[in-house]
């Protein structure tokens, strides 16, 4: 009796899941097999056939610049993101949480609007921010005796604008995330410790920190895994991946090997390589950070 | 059943299929759409497409044409149709920029358009065998040219006057450019010039005919940018932007901005810019001359615009585009377009015919600056075979490497001529 009724109660618990489960099969894993198996032919999406070419695509995409130079560029973004927009939030939700009454609220909101505008819209107002002759930008810094680079079309500059972009836009979604964790810490902690006679600095040490390690976790594995995607719309508008390369991502190369050149199959075959890689890396994260999270119970 | 319910029965019947036939008929006489896919963004002829699709309407009650602007140029276009094509879901027509009507016609479906010279030989009186032959790969009619540009320069006097030069007699030749230009930057502490620099080698194209030189060489084996023309054509650019630094570098949006504030004095771009140009500079009337020349070399400039190609697969959709088509260049649809965007027209005569484009021409001067140029148009070189895009990125690349100004331009040429070599058909 009481057998059977588990056992009802344990397909129901499937049933539920179902939907999502479908769901994730059909727009998550179907796509990631199909695309696996694209990798390794030559097709350009209108043609009726598909050429196998084994590894080719794999060989020849490691043997290209622009694929070690996107690999490069989104290892750079994934560390400028990481440290700016992972440890500079937490700091500045920890100061915000310390001002009291209305002015709390104001720096919430400015803080946080940008994650609100589209990216697009936004990316087309720093388009105008950074032009190297009248941008504010470079009229600022020509105010303070520097000549300011240009910005979109200098190789060396390229990349850092497109970070820019992409730090002040994700930034807010992360402070937020932070202050809700911040929030979640019981006061019963803190009062104890400053019983006990603890400075600010030990409390932030031993308290705050420590127990705010599953939000740190989670905003760090997010920031590192989706700066991929998140550099893609600023690279499209702002350097289309230019001047020669020197604003591409991963991401960035993907698309215009699939959709600019029509390589579905050279396409695919980069994205898996991705996927491998940032599974790697996320395994790696997850394996390090999680001995050192605790999850306050 | 009684005779009555039979009566009735057989009545019911005829009464339904009368309404089935009747409904078929209201069905029959419902407009067909057709999807026109455009790159004219409301700062570009936008307008004028919305005005050609309303009078062609207004003639063609039966015909519904649904315009979709389509962003990133040619390229952005060709993007979209290959997607659209994949899906089996493209548009009826898509203007298909000349630099990729070769890439077009070899890879995707299309309605080849030979058939219409027999069964419509009036519609192709008056536009000139030159312009036809843009359409025409392998013998056959591909598109219909449609948008027919030339680079042109731009300039604005303001700042010739400002640096003590005379605004009426802007640079013929580049000697004579990089001559002014100099006094300009050193007068004004304004750039010079920009050579546009979008997502495309048009100007680079025009460069290498100018300076006598091919794209591709006539047998189509091999890309013409490591030949001594091209090399000296984009070592000049170079120059002007590391060396004298009179000509700046930015990104297409950047320096089409900085020219209209004021920032540049001369810039190299499309005719079909004009309305544009006219209605934005700020501050200055802004005027137009053709491109300089190489010392005593004839003057000569890849051709821009597009070709009208049809994609539709059911008969009935592609007799609405042909009307579409046919409409679009017939006398009074090219006097919208022309004026709209500063594309010339097809048909060479309407220029000059006081009931279409005469009085347009005669107000519009920067026009002259493209009607002297256009004898001099040479074609804007489209790569074939399945790699063609690819040909051009590396030659937009090579150019974005040549202006950072860190190596010459030959090895540099060099390079990018033979990795593009390979990827054309053998």
């Amino acid at each position: 009796m009481i057998a059977s009724r588990r056992r009802r109660a344990a397909a129901a618990g499937y049933l539920y899941l179902a939907p999502a489960a479908a769901l994730t099969l059909v727009f998550v894993y179907w796509p990631l097999v199909a695309s696996t198996a694209l990798s390794f032919y030559d097709w350009n999406l209108v043609s009726p056939t598909w050429t196998a070419v084994g590894w080719e695509n794999y060989r020849e995409l490691v043997h290209t610049r622009a694929f070690w130079l996107a690999l490069v560029n989104t290892g750079r973004a994934a560390a400028a993101l990481t440290v700016l927009t992972v440890l500079v939030p937490l700091l500045l939700a920890v100061a915000v949480l310390r001002v009291k009454g209305w002015w709390r609220n104001v720096y919430r909101v400015v803080l946080f609007s940008p994650t609100v505008i589209s990216m697009a819209i936004a990316c087309a107002v720093w388009l105008w921010m950074f032009h190297p002759l009248h941008g504010v930008i470079n009229t600022l810094l020509r105010y303070g005796g520097v000549e300011g680079p240009r910005w979109l079309s200098s190789g060396s500059s390229a990349i850092w604008a497109i970070i820019l972009v992409t730090v002040w836009k994700t930034f807010g979604f992360n402070f937020v995330i932070y202050i809700a964790g911040l929030l979640a810490i019981p006061a019963e902690m803190y009062e104890a410790a400053r019983v006990d006679g603890a400075s600010e600095r030990q409390v932030f040490r031993h308290i705050t920190l420590p127990l705010l390690a599953p939000t740190t976790l989670f905003v760090f594995l997010t920031t590192f895994i989706l700066s991929p995607q998140n550099l893609f719309v600023p690279t499209q508008i702002l350097t289309q991946g230019g001047p020669n390369e020197a604003s591409n991502n991963l991401g960035y190369l993907v698309y215009q090997l699939g959709f600019e050149y029509f390589r579905v199959g050279y396409a695919s075959a980069a994205a898996t390589l991705i996927f491998l890689v940032l599974l790697a890396l996320s395994a790696a994260q997850f394996y390090f950070a999680e001995r050192r999270v605790h999850y306050g119970r | 059943m009684c005779r009555q319910t039979r009566v009735r029965l057989i009545f019911a019947v005829f009464v339904t299929l009368l309404g089935l036939a009747f409904g078929g008929t209201v069905l029959a006489a419902e407009p067909i759409t057709i999807e026109y896919w455009h790159i004219n963004s409301p700062t570009f002829g936008g307008p004028a497409v919305k005005e050609l699709v309303q009078v062609f309407e207004a003639k063609h009650p039966g015909i519904k044409v649904a315009e979709k602007f389509q962003p990133g140029v040619y390229t952005g276009l060709m993007q979209q149709l290959q997607v659209s094509l994949a899906a089996k879901r493209p548009p009826a027509v898509a203007q298909i920029g000349y630099n990729l009507t070769a890439y077009a016609a070899g890879q995707f479906p299309h309605v080849i358009l030979d058939k219409y010279k027999t069964s419509d030989p009036d519609f192709f009186k008056g536009i000139p065998d030159n312009i036809m032959t843009l359409g025409v790969l392998g013998g056959h009619l591909h598109g219909i040219p449609f948008g027919v540009s030339t680079p042109v320069m731009f300039y604005n006097p303001d700042l010739f006057k400002a640096a003590g030069l005379n605004p009426d007699q802007p640079p013929q030749t580049w000697d004579e450019l990089q001559r002014q230009g100099a006094v300009i930057t050193q007068k004004t502490g304004k750039l010079a010039v920009y050579l546009q620099q979008p997502n495309d080698e048009w100007i680079d194209q025009t460069l290498i005919w100018g300076n006598g030189g091919r794209p591709l060489s006539e047998d189509g084996k091999h890309v013409g940018w490591d030949s001594p023309q091209a090399i000296e054509a984009m070592q000049m650019w170079q120059d002007m932007v590391n060396k004298t630094k009179i000509a700046a570098n930015l990104t297409w949006e950047e320096g089409l901005q900085a020219f209209l504030s004021g920032h540049i004095a001369m810039c190299l771009t499309t005719i079909g810019r004009q309305d544009h140009m006219r209605r934005n500079a700020s501050g200055f009337q802004v005027r137009a001359v053709p491109v300089p020349r190489f010392g005593s070399k004839p003057l000569a400039t890849a051709t821009g615009g597009n070709v009208l190609m049809i994609f539709a697969s059911d008969p009935a959709q592609e007799k609405a585009a042909w009307e579409w088509i046919k409409f679009l260049l017939s006398p009074e649809g090219a006097t919208i377009w022309t004026k709209g965007t500063g594309y010339l027209p097809p048909r060479a005569e309407l220029a000059t015919d006081p009931r279409y484009l005469k009085p347009f021409f005669d107000e519009a001067p920067m026009m002259k600056a493209a009607l002297l140029t256009f004898p001099y148009a040479k074609p804007w070189v489209s790569f074939p075979g399945s790699r063609g895009l690819e040909i051009t990125k590396i030659l937009i690349k090579a150019r974005e490497e040549i202006l950072e100004g860190k190596r010459p331009a030959e090895p540099i040429l060099k390079e990018a001529s033979q990795q593009a070599s390979a990827l054309l058909p053998k």
